[in-house]
């Protein structure tokens, strides 16, 4: 188990580096010269004065050679330094701290709500195959995998304000039990719940057709303690390995969604560094965005086998 | 319909009902993909003929009649310059038809490509090319465009602006055509890795299947085999990811417009049109609610199609 691990872990580490590499290339090669955003912003003219700018150019080591500066990133990176934001000159690293929390409670709430609302639907709808009930609840799942965040956000913001005059936009950010993250949060788990329905009830069809189901039905096990004690429990495993792809559409989702409904989370912060190229920290958020996905499939892979112990041997004779 | 047309006779012995029109049977009766299928055939006229339907120029401003509500004159009404909305949308249209197809095509040579070599070829090439694919699925594709976007957007129009100097060819002014360049780059690279991947699967299923060892015992030649038994096999699952790709892209290209990475005024997109619509929509709800409503609807009917499609050609996947 432990040589499994650290093997995911070896294979890991070089696809984080490919990525971090691929984006900081983008930002060296293409977003012009740092010193120069730095200072076009700045008062007085020393964006025209090129002595100067070497000068700092030398003293903070931007003219190295690509490789070089990219080590020194990666050195900084490990000591927990992003570097600094080009506009309001704060470190980047502060600035991801006050607003990921925002984020991650967020994302949290919404895979909890996914969890609760999916699981059952997805359930519900096996149960039913081929009855209108499937129908319906697929029907809905697709056209919530279907509808962007940003359409979704502004056409139910809409609705609310006309269907109950006298309620406020809900626009900020309050905490997790603020009343206000009741439609953000609806709005970020659309998508991974329509992807959980959908593997849930794959998952369910097929287990429902495993000998173990046939045999509880046939001794006469109540079809609510089938549903729960026999098939819940296999159908997990699937669903868990959705992880990742849930994780994207959340920080996918994340952007759209803070910005319709104003929450100052990492999608908002994301948002207005771009609109000022501040690269620091556009190439901050991306990293921690791939990080994070990274991360959850490396759990996937390790959690797979504790889940379903079947596919240990499977995966060794691969 | 027109791999249907497309579809050569078959050669000796009566097949009773071909794969497509068995697929055809199927996808008939799912109601939604027909619902979905109706909707892309009318947004797909919209696109090709656009600028017929469209009663005003979609950059025409008139300012006597600015933020109307819809009417009989303007149909979804007008926006803060007095543009018409309506054939906004319809341009829009045209912006989103292009870019995803576009897009959906560069991804599917490459995805093709890529995924073909490394089923034919094996390791090392496999390796190097699954774990690529494993790394651009695992970052967050829409960060990654936003990033590639920002970081070339700049040195590519320096060096149109370069060109232009060298050869003062007034198609190197064109600022659209950036915009549309990087969109189309940008996302065709980080939309190719399912197609790999599906292609690779194909291929490595495909070759070891009986049918194809029995064709080969037979002596029948690499190109018949090629075209009788492996394409067909290969199509179905392409077409359903091509389909759904479509429709991502669609989604894509107005949430870079959305965000300003994107196509930029004052070329309509859906996206920009949304993000306009969102700083008025108190006032103008129509502004948000048009181009919002025809994304949405876009987006469903490609997923509601993609879904049909799923069913009637793979019909041992779907229980």
């Amino acid at each position: 188990m432990l040589r499994y691990v650290a093997m995911r872990f070896a294979i890991w580490i070089p696809s984080v580096l490919l990525v971090m590499m691929a984006v900081y290339a983008l930002a060296f090669y293409g977003a012009g010269d740092p010193i120069k955003l730095i200072f076009l912003r700045a008062p007085g003219d020393v964006a025209y004065n090129p002595e100067r700018i070497e000068a700092i150019r030398e003293s903070a080591g931007l003219n190295k050679p690509f490789i070089e500066q990219f080590g020194y990133y990666v050195w900084n990176l490990i000591q927990g330094d992003f570097g600094n934001s080009l506009t309001s000159g704060r470190s980047v690293w502060a600035m991801v701290k006050a607003a990921a929390p925002v984020s991650f409670k967020l994302a949290l709430c919404a895979i909890v709500l996914t969890a609760l609302v999916a699981i059952p639907l997805g359930m519900i709808a096996a149960l039913n195959q081929n009855r209108r009930l499937d129908y319906i609840i697929l029907g809905s799942a697709l056209f919530l995998w279907a509808i962007p965040a940003y359409v979704a956000g502004p056409l139910l913001m809409v609705g609310l304000i006309v269907l109950l005059p006298g309620v406020n936009v809900p626009y900020g950010w309050g905490g997790v039990f603020d009343i206000r993250i009741i439609l953000p949060l609806i709005v970020l788990a659309f998508q991974p719940i329509a992807l959980i329905i959908r593997q849930t009830r794959a998952a369910v069809i097929e287990v429902l057709s495993e000998d173990f189901v046939r045999t509880a039905r046939a001794k006469g096990v109540p079809e609510i303690v089938v549903a729960i004690k026999h098939i819940l429990r296999p159908v997990l495993t699937p669903v868990v390995t959705q992880l990742g792809l849930i994780m994207i559409t959340i920080v996918n989702g994340a952007i759209f969604v803070e910005l319709v409904f104003g929450l100052p989370g990492l999608g908002r912060l994301t948002v207005k560094a771009l609109t000022n190229s501040d690269y620091p920290v556009i190439l901050a958020i991306t990293l921690i965005g791939s990080f994070l996905v990274m991360i959850s499939n490396l759990l996937v892979d390790i959690l797979y086998p504790l889940l379903d112990p079947r596919a240990v041997d499977a995966k060794r004779s691969r | 319909m027109s791999v249907v047309q497309a579809q050569p006779a078959p050669l000796a012995e009566e097949a009773p009902v071909s794969l497509w029109r068995d697929a055809w049977y199927r996808l008939k009766r799912n109601r939604l993909a027909i619902f979905g299928l109706f909707v892309i055939a009318l947004l797909a006229f919209t696109a090709l003929f656009g600028p017929y339907l469209t009663p005003y120029d979609f950059l025409g401003q008139d300012l006597e009649a600015r933020n109307q509500a819809p009417s009989l004159a303007h149909l979804f009404g007008t926006d803060d310059l007095g543009r018409d909305v309506f054939s906004r949308v319809v341009y829009g249209t045209r912006t989103a038809f292009l870019v995803a197809v576009v897009v959906t095509t560069i991804a599917l040579a490459i995805g093709t490509t890529l995924g073909a070599i490394a089923g034919f070829f094996g390791n090392p090439f496999d390796r190097v090319i699954m774990w690529l694919t494993d790394v651009t699925m695992s970052v967050p594709n829409l960060l990654l465009v936003v990033v590639i976007n920002a970081s070339l957007k700049t040195p590519i129009a320096q060096w149109m602006e370069a060109r232009y100097l060298e050869t003062l060819n007034p198609f190197y002014r064109e600022t659209v055509w950036i915009d549309f360049l990087l969109v189309f780059g940008s996302m065709a690279l980080i939309s190719w890795p399912p197609y790999a991947r599906l292609v690779r699967a194909q291929v490595l299923s495909i070759r070891s299947r009986p049918y194809i060892t029995a064709a080969q015992a037979l002596g029948l030649s690499n190109r018949i085999i090629l075209m009788r038994y492996v394409v067909p096999n290969a199509l179905g699952p392409l077409i359903v990811a091509v389909s759904a790709g479509l429709g991502t892209a669609m989604v894509l290209e107005s949430a870079f417009s959305f965000l300003g990475v994107g196509v930029n005024p004052p070329t309509p997109s859906w996206g920009n049109m949304i993000s306009d619509g969102l700083r008025v929509w108190q006032h103008y709800p129509h502004l948000l609610a048009a181009p919002a409503a025809v994304l949405g609807l876009a987006s469903v009917a490609f997923s509601f199609l993609g879904d049909g499609l799923n069913d009637a050609l793979n019909p041992r996947g779907s229980k």
